[in-house]
């Protein structure tokens, strides 16, 4: 296998302000259709477009596991695989569809040391289509020190 | 709308009042059916494009964790119900689906999830939440329904804390329904 990326952000290399690079992800209906299989969710809406169409959807959507594997992506893409993601907040404020091309995009909010003494990283990410912001989210990493 | 009323997740059908006596009440023990494994890892890497090593190079994820480990976005899918069982009734965890609520389809909308540790291949997670919070009626683009929150404890095998997660989801009927 061709060697992975292992690239690392340490604690202290980290600015508040400092941007994520953006991460880009085409969503074909098969996508969609692996989503269910890859995290055992039969709910109809992620497979089934007429049931879709009939809750108010345009097409199927990918379920909140795919949303969140992607938005954990953008932040350890980016801090690398040697970060513990801490905490992870998101609101599906509209879909992401079959046939759409989702965009993740984050900043650094805040560096800090918990009572705990963690060396941890807030930041924000928000998940976009062409359609505009679909999930807005907030998650605390745990990032290895030199 | 016949599509929706006849959706396959056993949902339990009732009024806002009905609703508002389980608030409070937790669900039942699910142990998963599902253990860790490395293949269901990959599929869902594949899923999201996620190149991380620690999901897919066992000398990294030795060094850096000791042994390959589940990505946190997989936490849910291991408690998730088999479409056919020989014996089990087809029965979710999530106590939301089972208050009795007028909607007859639902949405997720929110999560929050704190971690305390990773999982790795041949962990057995298991699962328990509670009914927090049920919301008065709203109308809302989707349709007309209740706000559930719920908040669900994450356990490994030997009892030892994964994580917390507060889930809120929206139960409804479409205004043409």
């Amino acid at each position: 296998m061709a060697e992975l990326k292992q690239n690392q952000k340490y604690w202290g290399d980290v600015s508040e302000g400092e941007v994520l690079p953006r991460v880009t992800m085409h969503v074909p209906f098969a996508k969609v259709i692996l989503n269910a299989a890859a995290t055992n969710d039969y709910f109809p809406g992620h497979h089934d477009p007429e049931y879709a169409r009939a809750q108010g959807q345009r097409n199927i959507y990918l379920n909140t596991m795919a949303i969140e594997g992607f938005i954990d992506r953008v932040a350890t893409d980016w801090a690398g695989p040697g970060t513990f993601i801490r905490k992870r907040q998101m609101q599906m404020r509209a879909s992401i569809y079959a046939g759409d091309t989702m965009y993740g995009e984050g900043v650094v909010t805040k560096r800090y040391q918990d009572a705990a003494g963690r060396n941890l990283v807030d930041i924000t990410i928000s998940i976009a289509t062409d359609e505009g912001p679909r999930v807005p989210a907030a998650l605390t990493l745990e990032l290895p020190r030199h | 709308m016949a599509t929706v009323a006849q959706a396959p997740f056993p949902l339990t059908f009732g009024t806002y009042t009905d609703a508002l006596k389980l608030v409070g009440q937790a669900g039942a023990k699910t142990v998963a059916e599902f253990s860790v494994t490395w293949e269901a890892i990959k599929v869902y890497c594949a899923l999201v494009e996620d190149a991380n090593p620690s999901y897919w190079d066992e000398n990294y994820a030795r060094r850096q964790w000791g042994g390959i480990v589940a990505p946190p976005g997989l936490l849910l899918s291991w408690c998730m119900a088999l479409e056919w069982h020989p014996t089990k009734e087809r029965k979710h965890y999530i106590m939301a689906l089972r208050v009795p609520l007028p909607g007859d389809t639902l949405i997720n909308v929110a999560t929050s999830t704190e971690f305390d540790r990773h999982l790795y291949l041949g962990d057995r997670v298991s699962v328990q939440d509670r009914l927090v919070q049920i919301s008065e009626e709203k109308d809302t683009r989707l349709g007309i329904g209740h706000f559930l929150t719920t908040e669900a404890e994450f356990l490994d095998q030997d009892g030892a804390r994964v994580a917390v997660q507060t889930n809120q989801l929206f139960r409804y009927r479409t205004h043409e329904a």
